[in-house]
Order: structure tokens, then C-alpha cells, then sequence
């Protein structure tokens, strides 16, 4: 295990292990001990993948791919299964394991005495699973196939309540939004593999006699500038598929349901590793999204306005839950932001600047999301901010973690989300300024993203206060259940909320320990390459993280101004019609009703009907011999007797006939 | 001299009156013996004409029947063993719960008389010690 190739192929197998153990275990008399499986593989898949890290850091070449095994083959074309382990897939890798294995401690807890306790734990590794492969492959059908492997996860999460008809739908709803994606997604690939010229699937290779995808695309492209179009076609593409995973503007409206699943399954699925896997797909893909300007500001453009829409409905959100989905919604738009300047700024920087986010977001997300589920656990399934408040005393361990985790979300300095939103915001600025086109566009999406980071603190501390301050109220669901939840869930809480403190100043602002282990990645090396932008110096900018503190204790000041004395919520006059636009979810989804949902359901009324006269016909069909069979049944009756009886007469009549033709 | 008419009307008599058995009885033992009848008259047929042509066709087909025949026995006789167990009755007419759904039972005019039914001896399951009842002296050897 040496080699960093077979390391990450444990990784990988880990979880699909732990998946078909916690499928065994579910009937039987381990029921109750499912979770450990899950639990145990991504703690050992976690700590060999830190070990990757480190030595995919020490390396001489920085990168790693497996041989090639035809996974298939028809005629010329064959696809490969083969596996990339760079810095960026080890980052990845090590991110989704360590927090996995944290929301499974904490799920442990959360679903226990649950009826399909071993039914969740096997998705969960499935999961897991999953979304390692997705990282790991090298190849765009695998990664397509991994894609697709989270995607029916997540379906089957989201739906894990299904005798619950909003789960169901939740559900539906989910897997069909990104299904319309992955349409775009599959075309992508397709039109970039015409761009090779089909003459392999492989992204990345080590070998410079066969080069990559990645490779041959960039040598296309500047032989023959006229295949920019078509790149910029396919790469937009690709980008609606990183839309639908991702949940970005205007495919974006199944997440806020999605939080019909478990809460260890929004922070897992739909907060911290799935809902990242189009920013990933798009850092992977920075050599090709580098030099095609075009697509790169449509990019930014979709990231910056699902940051702000997202922000904004947020904020007067009372589900818990969907307060912190919209803000998940809201972050990844950030993150695309960040990807969407790289080849404006350097590739390197505005990648990293991305992933750093990613990284920190998921810790303060997935910190957010348990406290959530641990104040749900409290409450008796209630998540709905008007039926409780003043939780502080009752909880005062989850109000310590959400307290955290919210201030990293805000960006109050020296937090994660702090440093990792600077990152953002600077590459931004530095795109605002750099000598390639668009810049006036990245200048205003740097507006915008101040105005995000302002109503990010605001909403985040709303439900901050609105959950743990002011007077004690505790709904009747909570029986029992209301006080602090129990250690197995409390120590995740707590280990994340250290990681929601401090991973951001630990790997970032001062040694640049993260941004130098990412650009070390051969594909973002590539990328600058062929970008040719310019450098952005790894210092800190005082004007930007000025700025972006005054915003964000403005948004934290203006909540404790309205919220401190806790609920029922009063929203003052002026703030009023805002406040409707955003509970209505600024009519986005009305719209969708009326446009998509109306007509499609109108359109499977019509081919009901059409079906009932289909069926009619054949149940008319189908009623002769029904009939014949009616007049022909008494002869069954059951008796041997009866039965020889016709058996010799009908003889007797076969003889006599046969007799009399031959004499005749 | 016997002839081949002979034989056949031998067959046919047996034949004739395993038809007539078969048809008019409802135990389920007798009528598989008038089955059997019928079946044998059948080969008595057979072997003579194998000595009519003056040939071993026939009696080839016969061993066959015979082997046949013999399975046969052993599969149903070991069927109405089954049935017997679960009704208590060799009645053919008690199993016509086969019948056709919807399709009402026919009356029995004639039911068979009943016989009470004696316990059936029963053997210790394999590898336990046989309970001696108590007021039963051991048997000396």
C-alpha cells in the first residue's frame, strides 16, 4: 500500500465493503450495529487518505494514474477504467472521508431506533462510495457512471422517509432536476470527445506518447482557433450538468426540498461532498475552461447571480433546514464565482481559491447542518424556527457548534469562511483588473458577492437568534426528547466545530499550505500554461478583507439589532415587502409551476386518457375468451370419475368414426 | 389350439373390466389396480402378437410396460399414502376441491360410509430413546 495508486483503491473499496456489509446486517440480529461499518471504513479511509496527501505532497511528479483496464470496448473507441490521484482528487479524497466519517459517528445517534436503520447505513456507504469514484476517475464515463452512482444516493436519501408523500416528491423532484443537467452533461462529453477526435477517454496520462483529453483538446484548439466555438459549445455543456449537481441558478430549486431526507444526509450529501462534485467536475476541467473566456463568464455570471437570488430567499426562510440549504445553494455560487475568473486571473489561484472554499464550507456546513439535526433530535422532528426559540440553556453544546459554525458561514474574521471567502473575493477583484476581456463583468460580480457576504451574515445570525435566544419555547412534539442530544452525537459536533474554527487559518492565510499542495495538481499547472493570465501574489489584501468584514458584521449587527430578544419574529415595516418577496421565494418556483410542471401535467392527463382507450380496446379483446372460457368451465368439476368418463365417450365416438371411414 | 383370437379376447375381457372398474369405483387403491388392468391387457396384446409375427417386438414393449408399471405403483401407491394422511379418506370424489373456480361442487348422492379412524402406531424420531410406558414390563431376551 505503499503506492499511492493501490492506497487510493482501498479508499475506494472501503466504503463498497461497508455498503454490502450494512446491507447483511440489516435483517438480521446486527440490525442495531449497522452503523459501524460505515463508520469504520471511512475512519480508515479517511486516515489512509490523509497519509495520500502527504505523499502525493513528497512526490517527485505529483501525479498518479493507474494502468489502464478496458472497463469496454466497441470497434476503435474503448474506455478505460483507470484512476488520477493528483493533488486535487487527494484533497477531495481526504475532505469527503474525514467528514464522512464524522456524520456517520453522528448518525450513529441521530437514526437510532430508526426502522431502516440498516437500510441508511448502506446508502450511506454507497454513497461514500460513490463520490470516491467520482474524484478518482480518470476517465469521463467513469466519472460519469460515479456521478450518476451519487445522484441515485441521494435520490434514495432524500426519499428515505417515502410512506411521507413530500419525501417522495422531494425526491422525484431531486432526481429529475438533475437529470435535465445530465443531459448536458453527457453532451459535453461527447462534443470534447470529437474534439480528440475519439482517440481516448482518458483525462490525464503520464505517458507522453498517448496524451490525454486535456492534453489534445489544448493542441486542437490553438492549432485551429476556429474549434473554440464548438469547445465553448461543449464546455457550456458540461457546465449544465455542474448546474444541476450543484444546484446553481436556474436548476437549483431541488435542494432547498431535498432537506426532506435525514439531517446526517443534508450535511453529507447535500451540504458538504455531492452538491461540490460540478465545482470539482469544473477544477478538473480548468485546462479546457482556461482558455475559453466566453464560457468561463457565463460561469461567474450563473455563480453570482445563485449567490445573491439564493442569499435572498434565505433570509426569510423559517424552515431551519432550508435556511441552510439556500445558504449551501448560495456558497456554491460562490465557489463557481471563484472557478468562473480562472483564465481572467491565473488558473492556479482562482482554482484554489474555489476549492478552499469548497474545503472550508464543508466543514462549517456540515457543522451547521448536524447542529440543525441535533436541535431536530431535541425537538421531536420540529425544525420550523416559529415553534421554538431560546434554546441556549437547553442545548448549550449545539449552541456552542451552530454558533460556530454560523460565524464561519457569516465570515467573521479569522474564521474559516473568512479566509477562504477573502480568497474568493480577491480573485475576483483580481479579475476586475486584469487585461482579458469581461472585466467590467467580474467588477460587478465582486459587487455582488459583497452584497451575498452582507445578507449571508444576516440570515445566518437571524436563525442564530431565532433559535437559541430570547425566551425558552419548546414545542409538544419534543415530549421527552428535549435536552442536550447524547455524546455520539455531541463529539462530531464538537470535532467540526473545531474544524469550522480553525482549518482555515491553519492551512491557508499564513504558511499557504493549501494553495501550494493544490498548484502542484500537473492540470492546473496545464491550465496556467495555456491561460497565459497573469499571477496573483499569495498577499494578504487588506482592502478586500476590510470590506468583507465591515459587510459581514453589518449582516451579524443588523441581526442582533431586529433578533436578539429571540422569536415570534416581528419584521419591521420597511423591511416588510422584502421580507414577502423572499418567503415566496422571489416566485421562482411559482413560475417553474406554471411553465414546466402545468403543462407537463397536463400533457399526463392527455396520455391517460389516451392510454384508457388503449386499455379499453384490449380488455374487449381479452373478453372473448373470457367469455367461451365461462361456458366452458363446468367441465372442470373436480370429479377423476367424470373426467375418464368423457375420456372414453370421446374414444368411443374417435373409434366409431375411424371404424365406420375405413370399412366404408 | 390356442389362437390368436384367443388371447385377444382375453385381453379384451381384461380390458372391459378394468374400464368398468375404473369407472364406477371411488377408491382410490382399486380403481389404480383397474388402471393397472387396462395397462395389462394392453401387454397380454402385445405378446400375442409378437408370437403371431413370430417376432420379439411386442415382448420387448411389454418389459418396458412391466418396468413402467412397476414405478408407477411405487409413486401413486406412495400419493394416496399422502392423501389417506391428510383426509382420512381414499374417497376419489373427496379431492374434488380441484375443480375449476366458480364452478359449484357436484352433489354426492352416495356418500361413503365412514369407519372410525384408529391411531396409526407411531415410532420414536430417530436417535431418542422410546419412552416405556410405565406399567409395561421391559421384554427380557
Amino acid at each position: 500500500m505503499s503506492d499511492p495508486i493501490s492506497r487510493a483503491l482501498v479508499v475506494l473499496v472501503l466504503p463498497l465493503a461497508a455498503a454490502v456489509l450494512a446491507a447483511l446486517f440489516s435483517r438480521g440480529v446486527l440490525r442495531k450495529a449497522a452503523n459501524w461499518p460505515l463508520v469504520a471504513a471511512c475512519a480508515a479511509a479517511a486516515g489512509l487518505a490523509v497519509g495520500l496527501v502527504a505523499r502525493v505532497a513528497e512526490a517527485p511528479k505529483h501525479q498518479f494514474v493507474s494502468d489502464a483496464v478496458t472497463w469496454f470496448a466497441a470497434g476503435q473507441f474503448s474506455a478505460n477504467f483507470t484512476v488520477n490521484v493528483d493533488p486535487l482528487s487527494a484533497m477531495m479524497l481526504a475532505m469527503v472521508t474525514f467528514i464522512a466519517t464524522w456524520i456517520a459517528l453522528f448518525s450513529s445517534g441521530y437514526m437510532h431506533g430508526d426502522r431502516g436503520y440498516g437500510r441508511f447505513f448502506a446508502v450511506m456507504s454507497l454513497f461514500v462510495f460513490s463520490m470516491c469514484g467520482l474524484v478518482l476517475a480518470n476517465n469521463f464515463l467513469l466519472l460519469v457512471a460515479f456521478w450518476e452512482g451519487v445522484g441515485l444516493c441521494s435520490y434514495l436519501l432524500v426519499g428515505y422517509y417515502f410512506e411521507k408523500p413530500s419525501a417522495a416528491a422531494a425526491a422525484r423532484k431531486a432526481f429529475l432536476v438533475t437529470r435535465l443537467g445530465d443531459v448536458g452533461l453527457i453532451l459535453g462529453i461527447f462534443m470534447l470527445w470529437r474534439l480528440t477526435g475519439f482517440a481516448t477517454t482518458d483525462l490525464v496520462s503520464t505517458d507522453p506518447a498517448r496524451p490525454g483529453v486535456f492534453a489534445l483538446i489544448t493542441k486542437s484548439v490553438a492549432a485551429d482557433p476556429a474549434r473554440m466555438t464548438e469547445l465553448t459549445i461543449a464546455l457550456l455543456c458540461l457546465f449544465c450538468g455542474a448546474v444541476g449537481k450543484s444546484a446553481q441558478f436556474p436548476l437549483y430549486v431541488w435542494l432547498p426540498d431535498a432537506m426532506e431526507g435525514p439531517t446526517p444526509v443534508s450535511a453529507l450529501i447535500h451540504a458538504a461532498t455531492m452538491v461540490t462534485a460540478g465545482v470539482y467536475l469544473l477544477a478538473r476541467c480548468a485546462p479546457l475552461f482556461a482558455i475559453c473566456s466566453d464560457a468561463q463568464v457565463v460561469v461567474a455570471w450563473i455563480g453570482g447571480i445563485t449567490a445573491l437570488l439564493a442569499a435572498f430567499i434565505a433570509l426569510a426562510q423559517t424552515d431551519l433546514k432550508r435556511v441552510l440549504a439556500y445558504s449551501t445553494v448560495s456558497q456554491l455560487g460562490f465557489m463557481f464565482l471563484a472557478l468562473g475568473t480562472a483564465g481572467a486571473i491565473s488558473p492556479a489561484f482562482a482554482v484554489t481559491a474555489a476549492m478552499f472554499h469548497l474545503f472550508t464550507h464543508a466543514f462549517f456546513k456540515a457543522l451547521l447542518f448536524l447542529s440543525a439535526g441535533s436541535v431536530m433530535h431535541a425537538m421531536g422532528g420540529v425544525i420550523d424556527v416559529r415553534q421554538f426559540g431560546g434554546l441556549r440553556k437547553l442545548m448549550p453544546v449545539t449552541h456552542v457548534t451552530f454558533l460556530c459554525g454560523a460565524a464561519a458561514l457569516a465570515g467573521v474574521p479569522l474564521l474559516s469562511g473568512f479566509w477562504s471567502k477573502d480568497l474568493v473575493l480577491e480573485s475576483l477583484a483580481a479579475a476586475g483588473e486584469s487585461d482579458r476581456p469581461y472585466t467590467g463583468a467580474y467588477f460587478v460580480l465582486l459587487l455582488v458577492a459583497f452584497a451575498t457576504a452582507f445578507l449571508t451574515a444576516f440570515y445566518t445570525f437571524r436563525a442564530y437568534f431565532l433559535t437559541f435566544w430570547g425566551a425558552e419555547r419548546v414545542p409538544e412534539e419534543a415530549g421527552h426528547h428535549a435536552h442536550e442530544s447524547p455524546l455520539i452525537m455531541t463529539v462530531p459536533l464538537m470535532v467540526l466545530a473545531v474544524g469550522a474554527v480553525f482549518v482555515g487559518a491553519a492551512v491557508e492565510p499564513f504558511n499557504h499550505l493549501f494553495s501550494h499542495f493544490l498548484e502542484k495538481s500537473p492540470t492546473l499547472a496545464q491550465a496556467s500554461a495555456a491561460a497565459g493570465a497573469k499571477d496573483v501574489p499569495h498577499a494578504f489584501n487588506w482592502t478586500i478583507a476590510g470590506l468583507s468584514t465591515l459587510f459581514a458584521l453589518a449582516g451579524v449587527g443588523l441581526a442582533f439589532a431586529l433578533y436578539r430578544r429571540g422569536g415570534p419574529e416581528k419584521v419591521p415595516a420597511a423591511l416588510e415587502p422584502a421580507f414577502a418577496l423572499s418567503r415566496n421565494k422571489l416566485y421562482v418556483e411559482d413560475a417553474y409551476e406554471a411553465a414546466v410542471v402545468k403543462p407537463a401535467t397536463a400533457l399526463a392527463f392527455l396520455a391517460k386518457a389516451f392510454d384508457g382507450l388503449i386499455d379499453g380496446l384490449a380488455r374487449l379483446v381479452s373478453a372473448v375468451p373470457r367469455f367461451v372460457g365461462q361456458w366452458a368451465r363446468p367441465i372442470q368439476n373436480g370429479l377423476v370419475q367424470f373426467y375418464a368418463l368423457s375420456m372414453v365417450l370421446g374414444l368411443a365416438v374417435f373409434l366409431t368414426f375411424v371404424v365406420f371411414r375405413v370399412t366404408r | 389350439m390356442i389362437t390368436l383370437w384367443h388371447y385377444l379376447a382375453v385381453a379384451a375381457a381384461l380390458f372391459g373390466i378394468g374400464l368398468v372398474g375404473f369407472l364406477t369405483r371411488r377408491n382410490l387403491i382399486v380403481m389404480f389396480l383397474c388402471a393397472e388392468m387396462m395397462l395389462q391387457a394392453v401387454g397380454i396384446n402385445l405378446v400375442a402378437f409378437a408370437r403371431y409375427h413370430g417376432n420379439l417386438h411386442g415382448q420387448v414393449f411389454v418389459m418396458f410396460i412391466v418396468a413402467v408399471a412397476a414405478c408407477e405403483a411405487g409413486v401413486a401407491l406412495a400419493l394416496f399414502l399422502m392423501l389417506y394422511r391428510r383426509g382420512k379418506s381414499l374417497d376419489s370424489a373427496d379431492w374434488a376441491a380441484i375443480r375449476e373456480v366458480g364452478v359449484p361442487p357436484a352433489s354426492d348422492a352416495d356418500p361413503l360410509p365412514t369407519e372410525p379412524v384408529t391411531a396409526e402406531p407411531q415410532l420414536a424420531p430417530a436417535g431418542v430413546r422410546p419412552v416405556q410406558p410405565a406399567n409395561e414390563e421391559a421384554a427380557r431376551v
